[in-house]
């Protein structure tokens, strides 16, 4: 009988479940009887907001525009993704409350992609063809970004993404990517850490590579020589032996590596006046703690990529930690009374969502940039068809939380890099370099005599 | 040498926590028959309680153990009752466990986002101590892990061969019907031993918060290790499971020196199969059981 | 008892399968949604891959964790060949199945000259193989070295053509493949010799049943298979990743739905695939992504209770009741909600048809007891 009733109430959870998508299918799909890629923005949006005489004007109103795409709510992306869901939630808010798009509202529909890429690459098809949605934006995550393009592109639709770091993977005209690093982080990357080092009169003499095997660190580090561009073939550790500092190790290592213990015993072993390492996630405080294990802590150390929060939760150790960064929610970057009120209400948003480290950064940031193309697309071409959005996107200025910039459509649709060096200071994240964008009275602090 | 004598060291005491981790699922694979997915999820579960003990109310890591062991255990407990209940195989039990691990990830995104979390250094002194031995350096949680797993390894072991409870278990794993002709409850005995398990895990959790970050989707990078070590070292062996994972470990962290990181888990499957060739029942295995 | 028609599964297969072929063309004519077809082709991979899995183990009983290591295999030589040496893509894909197949033989040739080889071990080898092959194309930097393969530039045959109608298509062939080699199989003396092998191998031994001889030709048919539907598969992943193709996603996925088909039967493994399928992806486009892995983790549990022997011996059982639940499951979705789409019609389709053939109705006498018994009434059933 237990088993019945069990049956019976699994019964009615799956029905109510199925229905509530069927009904929320409806509403997403307002216009099924033409392809949305050529669907000249029938609706007349501006005509429906003035004949609205009397209430707010600025309410939007009639079928939401819907704005389809994927993230990485489960699977070993999520922890990143988790940050990417709440900037879009936050952006679309605030994009309602402002007027919505075109003077109707907007609605946000996003699908776990289960961090997999052929996943991805099945839902940007049915968002695009079954929901026939209005809009889409990236996924997160390299494979899910280089599989979701191919779909963009079969159907037209404008892609704009946020974090798509294999530069020259992405040649899709409509494509664009909101990630600061320019065509080349390869080289400007790396360029721009050596720079800052060498700003302090005492540059490293030896260096030790530790490469985290995800295809964008690899690139970062060592290139890519496939790629038939030159300027692809070469990463970190060919500049750094160009710049003549001696590589001392060179290590890497797979994403879910489970023993930090040998590496920092290899570092340690090698004495380097500095480390590169191109961490993702949790690696440097990971790599950290093995090495304060051996009581050893080398004069400086660079990560890639790392979430910000659990690096400062090593506390002491991560003292003089350098990484990268596009936006910081300090001055000068929210000098800009604009971005100061978005960097406040990204941080009352992440803490209501219980995100640990609720402050803007690059992740968030570059999430942020990329809604903003695509409302100016939306916006500039005055309607939503992906021919002259795209049109208006390759041929205008956007203005988003980085700034002013062009879309270079000589780069894959990439813009200058935009990275500054941050470092870990008293307990806390602040960009150092290069001067301009160094946070007020704060300077980069390396000296590998010490 | 120096080295290498550390990394043999670091490998050796990682296998402490992939041992602590091993232990119960080998137990509840060897004599259960159940092969026990929602055991990941114990262990990261219990790992997310020690970080959140540590976070909200400043409690030592360690002292999370007090509260987390008979937590896990009433919940493997329970778990072992409704398997009973159902009377389900082996092969179903891994299937219906893959149901509660999909649940309990789902769970654990829903409560803890699916953010990083790790105890900072305030929360967690210990992830940046160690024990000096000579130039040695001994990382604690790791150590801690080690011992703990050694002691529990050597304690199964005792509890099976001298004890009343032991015989059952040992009668359990040869066949119910006879078990229960000589007076023992199997359904009672399986519980407490499912609860045994389900208590192991609570300790590895701990200990995997101590030395890592948590994130819901973390159990899965376990199972490769996890089923080496329990089948290498002979379903049901403890000893078995222990020694499995100081050679995981060890072998782990030589590869690392010789070639790099990636070489690691190359050298371990080799290991694995090579040393299943030879000895198909495990290093402690017993071939009847 | 009827006379057995071996021949009338494989032919009906076909015949389907060649109306299925110009199923795109339908598509486009009457401007349904391309997804459909790629809902489709899903279906069709995991098909192929769980009906390639069931070949063997299914059959024999030899629990297999090594679907990853072939599915990788195809991938991969996809990747690499086509993308870093410039080969022709359809041959390729052969060359895929060929390799898994190869790395097949060569697991058993090895693994079953063990003596008392038990199944625990042959489980954990053919895991262990997966990640011996993540790890070497890690090292490798000819075959991946950790920075991935994008596939975006592959050149695919036009005759087939657009993407979504080319992937539809060569799905469509593999799974039709892989599900006729199994109705073959199973109705040959391959699969009763395989069968017999599962009930016990001693026995079968002196049956004279060629256990190695069987279990070998097996295990080559099911890298051959899933290394082939990996290879198709790669056009759609398209940029492949060691972390993505390695892992035990596949391998979960394939004895998932196999057990919740039924794997004693060709049809389980299909079955399980369309049902397994469907339901993930109309919850997943419902958007409850917190709830909807509770929903699917509680519907796995619940089958695996309910259900022991598997949902198309279930339903056979039970014609009835079955359409029954099917006809509940359409009326069910025109009250619940607006049927916007073909696919969310068949997936109430599908949850009322499965939820019927759950629903214990008829006494607790008639149903199978637990165990061994349980086992005897499927013999029942498939050998009537």
């Amino acid at each position: 009988m237990k088993r019945v009733i069990a049956l019976v109430a699994v019964l009615a959870m799956v029905l109510v479940a199925c229905g509530g998508g069927g009904g929320q299918a409806t509403t997403a799909a307002p216009d099924t009887t033409a392809g949305p890629a050529t669907t000249p923005a029938a609706e007349e949006p501006a005509t429906t907001a003035e004949t609205e005489g009397d209430g707010e004007a600025e309410a939007p109103s009639g079928d939401p525009i819907v704005i389809g795409s994927t993230l990485a709510l489960t699977g070993p992306l999520a922890p990143t993704a988790a940050i990417h869901k709440v900037a879009g939630d936050l952006f679309v808010e605030r994009l309602n409350a402002g007027g919505g798009l075109l003077g109707r509202p907007v609605e946000w529909r996003v699908l776990d992609d289960e961090s997999v890429a052929d996943q991805a690459a099945a839902l940007y098809e049915r968002l695009i063809t079954e929901d026939q949605v209005d809009l889409i934006m990236g996924p997160y995550g390299t494979g899910a970004i280089a599989a979701a393009i191919q779909v963009a592109e079969r159907y037209g639709y404008v892609y704009p993404q946020h974090t798509g770091s294999l530069t020259y993977a992405f040649g899709y005209e409509c494509h664009f990517p909101s990630w600061p690093t320019g065509r080349y982080p390869n080289q400007t990357n790396p360029s721009l850490v050596y720079d800052a080092l060498e700003s302090t009169g005492n540059p490293p003499e030896t260096i030790a590579f530790v490469i985290n095997q995800f295809p964008g660190s690899m690139f970062v580090a060592y290139g890519n020589p496939d790629t038939g561009d030159p300027n692809d073939a070469t990463g970190a550790k060919q500049i750094a032996e160009e710049r003549g500092y001696e590589v001392v190790l060179d290590v890497q290592y797979p994403l879910d590596i489970s023993d930090w213990g040998p590496i920092a015993a290899q570092v340690r072993d090698a004495d380097p006046d500095f480390v590169y390492l191109g961490a993702l996630g949790v690696d440097g405080p990971n790599l950290i703690a093995a090495l304060d294990a051996l009581n050893y802590r080398p004069a400086g150390m660079f990560m890639q990529w790392p979430a910000p929060g659990p690096v400062l939760g090593a506390g002491e150790s991560a003292e003089g930690v350098l990484s990268v960064t596009a936006f910081e929610s300090h001055p000068p970057f929210t000098d800009d009374p604009e971005n100061a009120e978005i960097a406040d209400a990204f941080r009352e948003a992440a803490t209501a969502a219980g995100i640990p480290y609720p402050e803007m950064e690059t992740q968030a940031s570059a999430s942020w940039a990329a809604w903003q193309t695509l409302v100016q697309g939306v916006e500039g071409a005055g309607s939503l068809d992906h021919e002259q959005i795209c049109d208006y996107l390759r041929n205008n200025t956007v203005r988003t939380i980085f700034g002013e910039y062009q879309y270079g459509t000589e780069e894959n649709n990439y813009y200058g890099d935009l990275s500054y060096v941050k470092q870990v200071q008293d307990g806390d994240w602040w960009v150092v370099y290069p001067e301009e964008k160094a946070a007020p009275d704060r300077t980069l602090e390396y000296s590998p005599d010490n | 040498m120096s080295l290498w004598a550390q990394s043999i060291v670091s490998g050796l005491l990682s296998g402490g926590l992939y041992a602590m981790m091993s232990l119960g699922m080998s137990l509840s694979w060897g004599v259960l028959k159940i092969i026990n997915l929602a055991h990941f999820s114990f262990i990261l579960f219990s790992g997310y309680i020690t970080y959140q003990l540590a976070f909200s109310y400043g409690w030592d890591p360690f002292l999370a153990i007090v509260v987390c062991v008979p937590v896990f255990a009433l919940a493997g407990m329970a778990l072992q009752w409704v398997f009973d209940k159902l009377r389900i195989s082996e092969f179903e039990s891994l299937l219906l466990t893959f149901g509660l691990f999909i649940i309990f990830e789902s769970v654990t995104s829903a409560i803890w986002t699916a953010d990083f979390r790790r105890m900072d250094t305030v929360q967690n002194p210990y992830q940046s101590q160690s024990v000096w031995l000579g130039d040695l350096a001994l990382p604690v949680p790791q150590l801690a892990a080690f011992l703990v797993a050694l002691v529990i390894a050597l304690g199964t072991r005792y509890l099976m061969d001298r004890t009343d409870f032991g015989r059952a278990v040992r009668a359990l794993s040869q066949d119910r019907d006879i078990a229960r002709a000589f007076g023992i409850d199997p359904h009672r005995v399986a519980m407490q031993l499912a609860g045994l398990a389900a208590g192991f895990a609570a300790i590895a959790g701990v200990f995997v918060a101590m030395s890592r970050a948590l994130f819901p989707g973390l159990a899965v990078e376990w199972f490769g290790i996890v089923f080496s070590v329990v089948i290498l070292g002979g379903l049901g062996s403890t000893l078995g499971t222990l020694i499995a994972a100081a050679i995981v470990g060890v072998v782990g962290g030589i590869a690392t020196v010789i070639g790099g990181p990636p070489l690691a888990p190359l050298a371990i499957f080799l290991v694995l199969i090579a040393t299943l060739l030879f000895r198909p029942q495990g290093i402690m295995g017993r071939s009847a059981t | 008892m009827k006379k057995p028609r071996p021949w009338l599964a494989p032919a009906a297969t076909l015949v389907i399968a060649v109306a299925m072929w110009f199923y795109p063309d339908l598509v486009d004519a009457a401007g349904w949604p391309i997804f459909y077809l790629l809902f489709a082709y899903t279906v069709f991979f995991w098909t192929a891959q769980a009906s390639s899995w069931n070949l063997f183990t299914g059959f024999s009983g030899y629990f297999s964790f090594g679907q990853g290591a072939f599915y990788g295999v195809g991938v991969y030589t996809v990747g690499v060949m086509v993308v870093k040496r410039g080969w022709p893509l359809l041959p390729t894909f052969l060359v895929g199945g060929i390799l898994a197949a190869a790395l097949g033989l060569s697991i058993g040739l090895v693994v079953f000259r063990l003596r008392r080889l038990r199944g625990e071990i042959f489980a954990l080898m053919t895991l262990a193989v997966a990640f011996v092959l993540g790890a070497v194309a890690r090292i490798s930097s000819t075959i991946d070295g950790g920075q991935g393969i994008p596939l975006s530039s592959v050149p695919t045959p036009e005759a087939l053509g657009t993407h979504p109608q080319m992937i539809f298509r060569l799905g469509l062939i593999t799974a039709v493949l892989a599900v006729v080699v199994a109705q073959v199989v199973q109705h040959s003396r391959l699969g009763w010799g395989l069968f017999s092998i599962r009930d016990d191998e001693d026995v079968a031994e002196t049956l004279g049943v060629p256990t190695f001889r069987f279990k070998m030709i097996a295990l080559g048919l099911t890298g051959f298979l899933a290394g082939l539907s990996g290879a198709v598969h790669a056009l759609q992943v398209s940029y492949v990743t060691i972390e993505e193709v390695f892992n035990i996603r596949v391998p979960l996925m394939v004895i998932l739905m196999s057990i919740l088909g039924g794997t004693r039967h060709w049809m389980g493994p299909v079955l399980g695939a369309l049902v397994v399928h469907t339901m993930s992806d109309r919850l997943n486009r419902a958007g409850l992504e917190a709830v909807s892995d509770i929903i699917v983790g509680a519907l796995l549990i619940l089958m695996i209770v309910a259900m022991k022997e598997g949902l198309y011996l279930r339903m056979r059982q039970r014609p009835l009741i079955t359409a029954i639940g099917a006809a509940v499951g359409v009326a069910g979705g025109f009250v619940l909600g607006p049927l916007d789409s073909a696919v969310t019609h068949l997936g109430y389709t599908l949850l009322g048809a499965v939820l019927g053939a759950m629903i214990p109705v008829g006494s607790r006498r008639q149903r199978p007891e637990r165990g061994a018994p349980a086992a005897q009434a499927i013999e029942e059933v498939v050998g009537g």
